[in-house]
């Protein structure tokens, strides 16, 4: 048995999973889903000078968040294991035990990854539901969904990705771009000369979770915040330290550290690659670097040594 | 303790950074309780002569009676702070072409007319600043910022980060991708990208992001466009910048 939604029913059921949560739709956002949950700037907690107490700020909120991409579930539950260990953390929990994740794909799945709830477009009309946890379960209201027992069903092929198949060879790709550096590859000057530092790469990913901490006086000096915001590995500060040392002087080495974290120490910390093979990165970067073509040139390199 | 005497000064420019801090407007009179502002002549009357703790200018002297100005002030002050683009980095007054300058002279004054006006520079150009509160105008929480962090006996820092990451928070298709000029990746961000949010490109009025990566954006300009426009973003407000 299959249960079936009507696409002309999912937008009267989102109505009434309203009344639960804050439905938000990220199908059309820039910055990807992490940002609810991690968000760009946040206070963690506040001092307060006549009290002398401490507060956390609970910012958390019954969410339900619409994703459309496979990929963007995936990095999702990539994300929360990043956000277990080694330690809880607990800003980011606080913010995500209260959430849901609703996947609505139109590309058929083999498996989904990600989040709680995912439907999968069948044909022209309906959805087909995948329950992936009790969180959604919960979001099924018999009201919009049946019982089939076999739904039409056509094949939605999903757009080839071949990074994505590279991805699967985790180890190589690890080897790779820690050799790339080594032996002083001549395409880590090419990105040099070409790189902005913006960071966009970095706040589009959905999973580059990198952020810096800065404590601010409220203008009535009564009260002291913690605040922490994304950061990016790019940026010069990023790897300056007090009295201001800086292990990563050029652009190249910041350029290439963001290829590190993610492919070699991510590998070695969680045995895989912190990647979905998205593509935001390579679809917003102003200087038009297509970092899956940086790793295959790397890879096919590294092979023929 | 006694509060600490803040001055607001202003040379040539068109004093909308000031305003800014007029609109500040509550937390204005929040600021009030912890410092005396005890000389600014765009918000009141009764004005003190120096010395000062701290000392904000906006603009950027362009006679030899404001250089000295500037000089006297900068004796006077124990901090010195430079507000908005034509303090930090010439703005405005320093897009002029001194070449057409010298014609404009003699068709406006005649030929036997000495020239006094000095071309526009930074502030930084006379004398030591301690800390540009860039933007034209400025962004009014980040004059609340940085007075906090002084108030709060700390050194104040720039932003670390472009416009684009304040740009990309605010939903925005990227100007350069669409292959329209901006500055916005070598400029500092502070400013919640409010020109490119409404339509306009970033013609880096926040000044240079530090490492500012700007050969490398040069060469995306020069794909889209030519160099005349190139030399007009780079001179609204980066004329008297070293690129």
């Amino acid at each position: 048995m299959e249960l079936i939604i009507e696409k002309k029913k999912i937008k009267e059921w989102l109505v009434v999973l309203g009344k639960d949560f804050k439905v938000v739709d990220t199908r059309k956002k820039v910055l990807p889903p992490k940002q609810y949950f991690f968000p760009v700037k946040e206070d963690l907690f506040s001092f307060d000078l006549k009290s002398k107490k401490l507060k956390t700020i609970d910012q958390s909120e019954n969410i339900l968040l619409l994703i459309s991409s496979l990929n963007k579930l995936e990095a999702m539950t990539q994300l929360d294991e990043i956000m277990e260990k080694p330690q809880k953390d607990f800003f980011y929990w606080q913010k995500r035990d209260k959430s849901v994740l609703v996947g609505i794909v139109d590309e058929s799945i083999k498996v989904p990854y990600g989040g709680d709830l995912v439907l999968e477009k069948i044909n022209q009309k309906e959805y087909r539901t995948w329950v992936l946890n009790s969180k959604g379960r919960n979001l099924l209201k018999d009201k919009f969904f049946k019982k089939v027992l076999k739904p039409r069903t056509i094949n939605y092929p999903s757009k080839p990705n071949i990074f994505k198949e590279k991805l699967l060879d985790s180890e190589l790709l690890a080897e790779a771009v820690e050799w790339s550096w080594q032996s002083n590859h001549k395409i880590w000057n090419e990105l040099a000369e070409k790189c902005l530092g913006c960071g966009i790469c970095t706040y589009v990913c959905p999973l580059c979770h990198c952020f810096s901490m800065e404590d601010q006086v409220s203008l009535d000096n009564s009260k002291c915040f913690r605040c922490r915001q994304w950061d990016a590995c790019t940026l010069p500060r990023f790897s300056q330290i007090a009295g201001g040392h800086n292990f990563h002087k050029t652009i190249k080495e910041r350029y290439y550290n963001w290829y590190y974290h993610k492919f070699v120490r991510a590998y070695r910390q969680y045995g895989k690659a912190q990647c979905v093979a998205c593509g935001a990165c390579k679809d917003n970067c102003p200087a038009g670097i297509k970092i899956g073509e940086v790793l295959k040139e790397i890879v096919k390199d590294y092979k023929k040594r | 303790m006694s509060k600490p005497k803040i001055a607001i000064f202003e040379f040539t420019d068109c004093e909308g950074c000031e305003v800014e801090i007029v609109s500040l407007r509550e937390k204005l009179l929040v600021l009030e309780k912890r410092v005396d502002i005890v000389n600014w002549r765009l918000g009141q009357e009764n004005n003190q002569p120096g010395p000062y703790d701290v000392t904000i200018i906006e603009g950027t002297p362009i006679t030899q009676d404001e250089v000295d100005r500037l000089k006297k002030l900068r004796e006077e002050s124990k901090v010195l702070i430079g507000l908005g683009a034509c303090a930090c980095l010439g703005g405005i007054p320093a897009i002029i072409d001194t070449k057409k300058r010298k014609e404009f002279y003699k068709k406006i004054y005649g030929e036997k007319y000495k020239p006094r006006g000095i071309d526009a520079m930074p502030l930084a150009a006379y004398v030591k600043v301690d800390f540009l509160i860039h933007g034209c105008p400025v962004n009014n929480q980040e004059v609340v910022r940085i007075i906090s962090e002084l108030l709060a006996g700390r050194t104040p820092q720039y932003r670390g980060y472009s416009v684009c990451f304040e740009c990309k928070q605010a939903g925005n298709e990227c100007r350069l991708l669409n292959k329209k000029p901006c500055l916005g990746p070598i400029t500092q961000g502070g400013c919640n990208a409010v020109c490119i949010s409404g339509g306009s490109p970033c013609y880096g009025c926040f000044g240079n992001r530090e490492g500012a990566e700007v050969k490398n954006l040069l060469k995306i300009l020069n794909k889209i466009t030519d160099q005349k426009e190139i030399d007009r973003y780079f001179s609204m407000f980066l004329n008297r910048t070293k690129n």
